[in-house]
């Protein structure tokens, strides 16, 4: 009698448990996973959305590998990454320490100013730039005509445009990893900076060998996932150059963007996609593990 | 000593007016004539109400934000609820395969959207979901970092109080529903914030999967406000980028300490 009840009750919990688990399952299933293997289906397929696919082998691959356009747009997700990245680890992690030393009054209202631009979307944040840089009379060059300098055209150089939109991003990102750092930095025992003190250590030695050292965990999941969201910025290049001037602003995802849906070449814009997921396959990789594996931070 | 840290607020204080300075020109801008919104003052010089008028007779924004309200909002309720009971699952229930469940949801945290838009955009439209709502919300409700977050706070919830429930004779989704999620609110609150915004501010996917422009989102109308053109009407333009900002900065005021306190839940683990 007992051993059935048992036997019920466990058949009851899987049950409930596969009946929770099966929204998810079926969604994850059709949205996430049928859409990775598919996107390697077509990646094999001449295909222009409107005429049947044909099977071509890996013909899309063997373009892919020769065309410069693309690999060009992949230099420049690299590049837009090296500048980006940095920047914004450096600067989240200065004003973290800065604030950090304020008064708690002081604390907050600067937080609150650094986190604002956190409450605009991706398309405001493309808008007030692209006002701010506008290259006849914008307030970015009326500052520097005021100083005697030149106008410059952010925006409408190859030059100038990556690095434009770059500031952008580190501008509506800063205040988010900032706070991620300043709560890090909350959670280190006060002891550790008496002890240095007396000491007789400077600032700059309390931050270079306790802060820093101890903020490893938290420095780690802010790179990766910083790195991973560079590599597949879309929003305000799409809006403020979309790609140009003459392609300087082309990175990987705007160009799989117009490849798909402006040219309409699916199989050769899934082929591409494939690649960038390799690329950006050992951050994923990392980034899974951050998140099982040991709690840091 | 003093004087350093004096130095130092003064100084972030200066930093945070920078940071806050492109939103301040934008406000100022969306209430000054075409002839004035390129004057370098803080100040209005002549006030006016016609781009706001403006952009109410010659957009669709308030449709667009009340789009974005509903698609938004339905995504994030029934992202809680599945996210809820799927965590709870992996979390707390015992059944066969679980290992392998909770890896294999755990594994499409690696492809990133933009890897698969191009399929995700076939199958949708393959399920006769593209230009609708349905098509807005439903691809987007599937998200394991949310599966995972609800897992981490149950794995540390206290079992005593289901214990009890059970002894009282109450079956396991009785128990999850009407004890467990209503105590679940720590984790419930900074995940709705970050899935609210996560999908206010989603752009590329109502760009791919939605051609009909009644059913434009706040961003997708904001975005061709601006268009391309040389000749942009700035002050207009900034007039539909404060109206379409208001709901979030409203939300930003309401959230602000949640979204703060949120960081270590949803950020780091």
């Amino acid at each position: 009698m007992k051993l059935i009840s048992r036997n019920r009750k466990k058949w009851n919990e899987t049950l409930t448990a596969y009946g929770f688990l099966l929204p998810n399952l079926v969604g994850l299933t059709l949205f996430i996973f049928v859409p990775m293997v598919y996107a390697f289906y077509v990646s094999l397929h001449e295909w222009n959305a409107l005429s049947p696919k044909v099977f071509i082998g890996l013909e899309n691959y063997k373009e892919l590998a020769a065309d410069g356009r693309w690999w060009a747009s992949v230099g420049r997700t690299f590049i837009f990454t090296f500048i980006y990245v940095p920047a914004l680890y450096c600067l989240a992690l200065f004003f973290a320490v800065i604030l950090n030393g304020l008064k708690q009054k002081y604390q907050s209202i600067a937080r609150t100013m650094f986190l604002f631009p956190f409450a605009i979307t991706s398309v405001i944040s493309a808008v007030v730039w692209m006002f701010l840089y506008d290259p006849r009379n914008g307030f970015i060059n009326q500052v520097l005509n005021a100083f005697g300098l030149p106008s410059l055209e952010f925006l409408g150089s190859t030059d100038l445009a990556l690095v434009s939109i770059v500031v952008v991003f580190l501008w509506i990102n800063l205040g988010y990893n900032m706070i991620i750092f300043m709560a890090s930095i909350k959670e280190i025992p006060q002891d550790y900076y008496e002890a240095a003190r007396i000491d007789g250590a400077t600032p700059w030695k309390s931050f270079r060998f306790i802060t820093f050292p101890l903020l490893k965990g938290t420095s780690t999941f802010i790179l990766i996932v910083t790195t991973i969201a560079s590599f597949t910025v879309f929003d305000q290049i799409m809006v403020m150059t979309n790609g140009g001037p003459a392609s300087s602003t082309e990175v990987s995802v705007i160009y799989i963007y117009k490849q798909g849906f402006e040219f309409l070449n699916m199989g050769y814009a899934s082929a591409l996609a494939v690649v960038l997921f390799l690329i950006i396959f050992v951050l994923s990789l990392a980034q899974l593990r951050l998140y099982t594996g040991k709690k840091e931070g | 000593m003093k004087l350093r840290k004096t130095t130092l607020t003064i100084f972030a204080i200066i930093c945070g007016l920078f940071m806050i300075a492109p939103i301040y020109f934008m406000m100022i801008g969306a209430f000054r004539t075409p002839e004035t919104v390129f004057d370098l003052s803080l100040l209005i010089k002549e006030f006016t109400f016609e781009n706001m008028k403006a952009v109410f007779d010659e957009t669709n924004i308030l449709r667009a934000i009340w789009n974005s309200l509903f698609v938004s909002t339905t995504v994030t309720a029934v992202a809680m609820i599945f996210h809820a009971m799927s965590g709870y699952a992996l979390a707390r229930l015992r059944f066969p395969a679980k290992s392998f469940v909770f890896a294999w949801i755990i594994s499409t945290l690696m492809v990133p959207f933009t890897v698969i838009m191009i399929p995700l955009y076939m199958v949708t439209q393959g399920l006769g979901m593209a230009n609708s709502y349905l098509g807005l919300i439903i691809p987007m409700i599937f998200n394991a970092y949310g599966i995972f977050l609800f897992r981490q706070f149950y794995l540390e919830f206290p079992t005593e109080l289901e214990e009890a429930a059970y002894v009282e004779g109450l079956s396991i989704a009785g128990t999850f529903f009407r004890l467990v999620l209503p105590l679940s609110k720590p984790i419930i609150v900074p995940l709705t914030i970050g899935f609210f915004t996560a999908n206010w501010n989603n752009y590329l996917w109502p760009l791919i999967i939605n051609q009909r422009e009644e059913l434009n989102v706040v961003q997708i109308e904001l975005a061709n406000v601006v268009g391309g053109g040389y000749e942009t009407p700035w002050s207009i333009v900034l007039a539909a980028a404060l109206i379409s900002a208001l709901p979030t900065f409203v939300l930003f005021f309401l959230v602000q300490k949640q979204l703060v306190e949120g960081v270590k839940t949803t950020g780091i683990k």
